[in-house]
Order: C-alpha cells, then sequence, then structure tokens
C-alpha cells in the first residue's frame, strides 16, 4: 500500500513477468541508471528502492524484483501481498512471454490489492526487426483492462524512467495507510546512490 | 573437455593478485573499496579490511592443508572414506574395539569437517563422504557420457531455459562465463533435467552446478554431486512444479527463527517482514549467490557430511550475528542491507560457522524431520488451492 505523510509517499512495487523478459534490468536501469547485457537470474526475489520527485510529493519505491521461471510462481503473492503498483513484463520479441503477462494481469485482478495501479510494460523494444508482440495490440489489451501500457527499453533506457514516473503519479494520494498486510513502511530522507529523481512533467 | 590444470593455474593467480593488493597504510585511511579477485575467481568487492581477511583465511586453508596430511601419516590414507556417520550404526560400532576406532574416527571427521576441508581434498572427500561416489558406482561406468551423447540436440522446455540462463550465470567469471564453461555447464543441467523430469530444470539449479563445476575435478563428478544433492541430502520436492519442499523448508525455518532467535522473529514479525522474502534465495542457491565462494564451499563442506539441516543453521546464524542490529530497523528495507551486506562480507567462514553452529546449538536430523511432517500438509493445501484458483482464471 502507498502510504503517505508530509508530501512523503512510500509505495511497495512488485515486477511480475516471464523468465529473460527483463525485470532486472528494467530495476537496474531505473535504480542505477546501468545495463548488463548479461543480467544474472534472479532467485527468489531482489529488493531495491529509489526515490522519485513527483509534482506535490516525494515517492520512495520499495520494488520486489522476482524470479520469472514459472514454479516460482507460488511464491509470487509473498511479493504482490500488500503492494501499491505492479509492472507486469513481457518480451515484445517473445509472444508466450505476452501470454504470461496476460496470466499475471488476471491473478492480480483476483488477488491483488483492488486500488493497485498495474502498469504493462513491452520491453526489448529496441529489438524492432524481432518483433513478434504489436504494439497496438498490447495497447487494445491494456486499454480494456485498464491498465497503463509502455514499450520500453531498459538497454536504451527508452521510457523506463516514464514509466515509473507515470507510476508515481498514479499512486492513491488522499487516503489514510490502512496497511492490511501489516507492512510497515515509514517515511524517511531519501538515501541510496543515486539522488531522488525529478519526474518528467 | 574440461580443463581441470587450467583452473589450477587460474586459481594460483588469482592468490597472486589477491597478494599485490596488500593494504598500505595510505589506502588503508582512505577506507578504499577496492575490486579483488577470490580463490575461485569470483570478482569480489571489498574495503582493504576484507582483503586482509581474505588473506588470513588462505593461511588458515593452508594451516589446515597440513592438518589433514598429517592425519593422513596417522591414520592412513583416506581414512575419513571409511567414516560412517550413519545413525544407526553407532551402538553396533561401539560392539568392538576396532569399530570402537572407526567411531573416534567419525567423531574426529565430524569436528574437523566443521573446520573445513582443505580445496585441494574436496573434490575427493565430498564425493565419497555425500554418497555420491555409491550413487555412480550403482550404474554403468559409461553413464553419464551415455546420458549426454543421448541428450544432445534435443530441443524441451528446460534445454530451452537452461540455454537463456548459461550467459546468466556468475556472468564475467574467468571460467564460467567461457565457451568451455558454459558448454560443461549446460551438459550437466541438460543430462539432469533427462535424469529426472520432475525437476526437469529449476533456476537456482544454474548456480549450484557452477559453484560446484569450480570444485570437483570432472564434469562428470559434478553431475553426481548434483545427483546426490537433489536426490538425497536435501528435502524432497525442492526444485519440482510448485517448489513444495522449498515451501515446507520455510515454513520450518520460520518456526526454527522462533524458537532460537524469539527476539528477532516477533520484531520482525510486528513489521510484517517475512524471512522467506531473503532465506528463499539462501535455500534454493545454497547461499552461493548470497556468501563469499569460500564461505559458502565451507557450508557446503558441512551439508555433505551432516545433512540439509545445516542450513537451517546457518541460515539462523546469519539473523543471529545481527541480532542487535536487527532490533533496531524499523523498516523493510533496512532488514534487507543489513542482511545483504552481512553476506556479501562474511569473508572469514569461521565467523559465521562458529555461530551456525556452537552459538545457534545443536539440531538433529530427526527434529526437523518430525518439523517437515507437521507442515507437509498445510503446505499441500495452501499450493493446491492456489492452483485451483489460478485454473478457474480463463483468458
Amino acid at each position: 500500500m502507498a502510504t503517505i505523510g508530509h508530501n512523503n509517499i512510500n509505495a511497495k512495487l512488485v515486477l511480475l513477468g516471464d523468465m529473460g523478459a527483463g525485470k532486472s534490468s528494467i530495476v537496474l536501469r531505473f535504480v542505477k541508471g546501468q545495463f548488463l547485457e548479461f543480467q544474472e537470474s534472479t532467485i527468489g526475489a531482489a529488493f531495491f528502492s529509489q526515490t522519485l520527485a513527483v509534482n506535490d510529493a516525494t515517492v520512495k519505491f520499495e520494488i520486489w524484483d522476482t524470479a520469472g521461471q514459472e514454479r516460482y510462481h507460488s511464491l509470487a503473492p509473498m511479493y504482490y501481498r500488500g503492494a501499491a503498483a505492479a509492472i507486469i513484463v513481457y518480451d515484445i520479441t517473445n509472444e508466450d512471454s505476452f501470454a504470461r503477462a496476460k496470466k499475471w494481469v488476471l491473478e492480480l485482478q483476483k488477488q491483488g490489492n483492488p486500488n493497485m495501479v498495474v502498469a504493462l510494460a513491452g520491453n526489448k523494444a529496441d529489438l524492432e526487426d524481432k518483433r513478434k508482440v504489436t504494439a497496438e495490440e498490447a495497447r487494445a489489451y491494456a486499454e480494456e483492462n485498464n491498465l497503463f501500457f509502455m514499450e520500453t527499453s531498459a538497454k536504451t533506457a527508452s521510457n523506463v524512467n516514464d514509466m515509473f514516473c507515470e507510476i508515481a503519479k498514479r499512486l492513491p494520494r488522499a487516503q489514510p495507510a490502512p496497511n492490511p498486510a501489516g507492512m510497515v513502511l515509514v517515511d524517511r530522507p531519501s538515501e541510496g546512490s543515486r539522488a531522488a529523481a525529478s519526474c518528467c512533467s | 573437455m574440461y580443463g581441470t590444470q587450467s583452473k589450477i593455474d587460474h586459481a594460483l593467480e588469482y592468490q597472486a593478485q589477491i597478494a599485490i593488493l596488500r593494504p598500505s597504510i595510505h589506502s588503508r585511511r582512505a577506507n578504499l573499496t577496492v575490486k579483488f579477485q577470490d580463490l575461485y575467481g569470483f570478482t569480489v568487492e571489498g574495503n582493504v579490511d576484507d582483503v586482509n581477511v581474505l588473506n588470513e583465511v588462505r593461511e588458515k586453508v593452508r594451516e589446515r592443508n597440513r592438518l589433514w596430511w598429517a592425519l593422513e601419516a596417522s591414520k592412513g590414507a583416506n581414512w575419513y572414506l571409511h567414516c560412517s556417520m550413519g545413525e544407526g550404526s553407532t551402538s553396533s560400532s561401539l560392539k568392538s574395539s576396532l569399530k570402537l576406532s572407526v567411531l573416534t574416527n567419525a567423531i574426529t571427521l565430524k569436528k574437523l569437517i566443521r573446520q573445513g576441508i582443505p580445496p585441494v581434498l574436496r573434490p575427493k572427500v565430498w564425493f565419497s563422504l555425500s554418497g555420491a561416489a555409491k550413487k555412480k558406482s550403482t550404474v554403468p561406468e559409461s553413464y553419464y557420457d551415455d546420458l549426454t551423447k543421448a541428450t544432445e540436440g534435443k530441443v524441451t522446455a528446460a534445454t530451452r531455459q537452461i540455454d537463456q540462463d548459461l550467459t546468466r550465470t556468475f556472468p564475467g567469471h574467468p571460467w564460467l562465463d567461457t565457451p568451455e564453461g558454459h558448454a560443461a555447464l549446460r551438459r550437466i543441467l541438460v543430462g539432469y533435467s533427462f535424469r529426472d523430469s520432475d525437476v526437469g530444470y529449476c533456476q537456482g539449479l544454474n548456480y549450484v552446478a557452477a559453484l560446484l563445476l569450480l570444485v570437483m575435478k570432472t564434469e562428470e563428478d559434478v553431475f553426481w554431486m548434483l545427483a546426490v544433492l537433489l536426490e538425497n541430502v536435501l528435502v524432497n520436492d525442492c526444485y519440482t512444479n510448485n517448489l513444495s519442499g522449498c515451501h515446507v523448508e520455510q515454513r520450518v525455518f520460520k518456526d526454527l527463527l522462533a524458537k532460537k532467535c524469539p527476539r528477532i522473529a516477533s520484531h520482525l514479525d510486528s513489521m510484517g517482514f517475512d524471512v522467506s522474502l531473503v532465506a528463499t534465495e539462501w535455500f534454493l542457491c545454497l547461499f552461493s549467490k548470497s556468501l563469499p565462494s569460500e564461505t559458502t564451499l565451507r557450508v557446503w563442506d558441512v551439508l555433505f557430511y551432516e545433512g540439509a539441516k545445516v542450513i537451517f543453521n546457518v541460515a539462523l546464524a546469519i539473523f543471529k550475528m545481527k541480532e542487535d542490529e536487527l532490533l533496531l530497523t524499523r523498516h523493510v528495507g533496512e532488514v534487507i542491507n543489513i542482511l545483504q551486506i552481512t553476506t556479501h562480507h562474511l569473508f572469514d567462514p569461521d565467523d559465521l560457522l562458529t555461530v551456525a553452529f556452537e552459538t545457534i546449538g545443536s539440531m538433529t536430523s530427526n527434529t526437523i524431520s518430525k518439523q517437515r511432517k507437521k507442515q507437509e500438509p498445510e503446505v499441500m493445501k495452501e499450493l493446491d488451492e492456489r492452483f485451483r484458483r489460478l485454473n478457474s482464471l480463463k483468458i
């Protein structure tokens, strides 16, 4: 859940999607501004935090980057429980990964927090010549399911920060923190290797 | 084929590099972070104190070497290969003085192994004591060669996933991340995926097999170590279908944490912090992604001799070592930071293992088995319900 205080918002965010879709690369791009051609496969999940300044507030994302292999699916509820936002990632060069993304959407609709901001990210947008999933198809699906959609490239950095900014803007502002999952999120000054990035307007 | 000699040369090279990095007073003042390669070729980042610790560890390894060779001289060559730690054999061992010497050796060996097996002896000692040698001896000599030949060129869901992970397994390692390293890792993982189709390929095994490749003398021995690990040492179904075995272990771990470290458990619980968030990776990768290589291998020394309960001792120890700091945390991120920094900097294996076996205290395999039995039905019920719920979702 997103919690609020003095215009500081803490938001738990989870990345879900097929193995090799680029979840860890998107996080690494967003948190450290880096890209690795060969990113270590994630086991269980990895945790990161990053702060963003949006118009009226500072949003501190607490990011859970999960493992993509199908059998790790059974661990996912532990990571999306109480999340304010989710990014469901697929690889535009891989149709199976898009099918998998749709399954995640369904699962979050049934099991996740109803106010969750859900983004659909078509990653590896730099690999246009290998594209298998059209942007139109994905956009139509996203609209139908009330998700917001962007094609991203962790490699070129295209749309990665924008996507997090957009999520930050869409997080519910006014409600107090009910915190049903008991995850304690307290306000702290921004820390970490990068200073609070300013959001695009 | 897979070159043992070149690997040994590499190891010597890394040791030389560590020596060059011996810190000056100047750099110590600046508290510089340096990148260096450890004994197994992994690039690690640390400050000059870490480099010093690593040098001390190397010195301790040499001492252990001398000790094991001295025992070899006094007790006979390969004496440790004849020690049986089977729990049932203990009482009958007492019946004759000859058997008594076996028991004495077994006690000596248990203690010695907790102090660490010298890296040069690891391939032989692990292979024998883990049961891998016995497993291998039950099938024709050509089993592994036949298996790799028969599976060559076959494409399955598992092989596709393995291919995706080869370059993502310890990327940048000077041997593992080469065509030769990838090919060896691939043959082992593909071979195993055909040996046990219930496991097929599970992410996490790539790291375990890769680290085994740096220790064992031959690729075939790695295959058998992996087999004995999954089929005998670890709890069943850790890596299958829905990781049910892993779910059971996590529940047992939570119970043990509440029992052995009650203050930490209740503090984290009040924050809504589920320890599985971090411990899952430890259990599935057997610490290979979190601890420095020699520390991981010291854990494996004991794991292969005493069994899977060792993972609990070590995981509990990591929390226990940072009890005071953990009790001050107010936030999920802080807990994770503390645990990550701690594990990444545990360059001295004795720091960890002393807490794991002395402070945490002994837990018998029997106790752990009982706990697992208690948790199994609940885990299966939960996974089953979840499976049915997800199946009812239609696109």
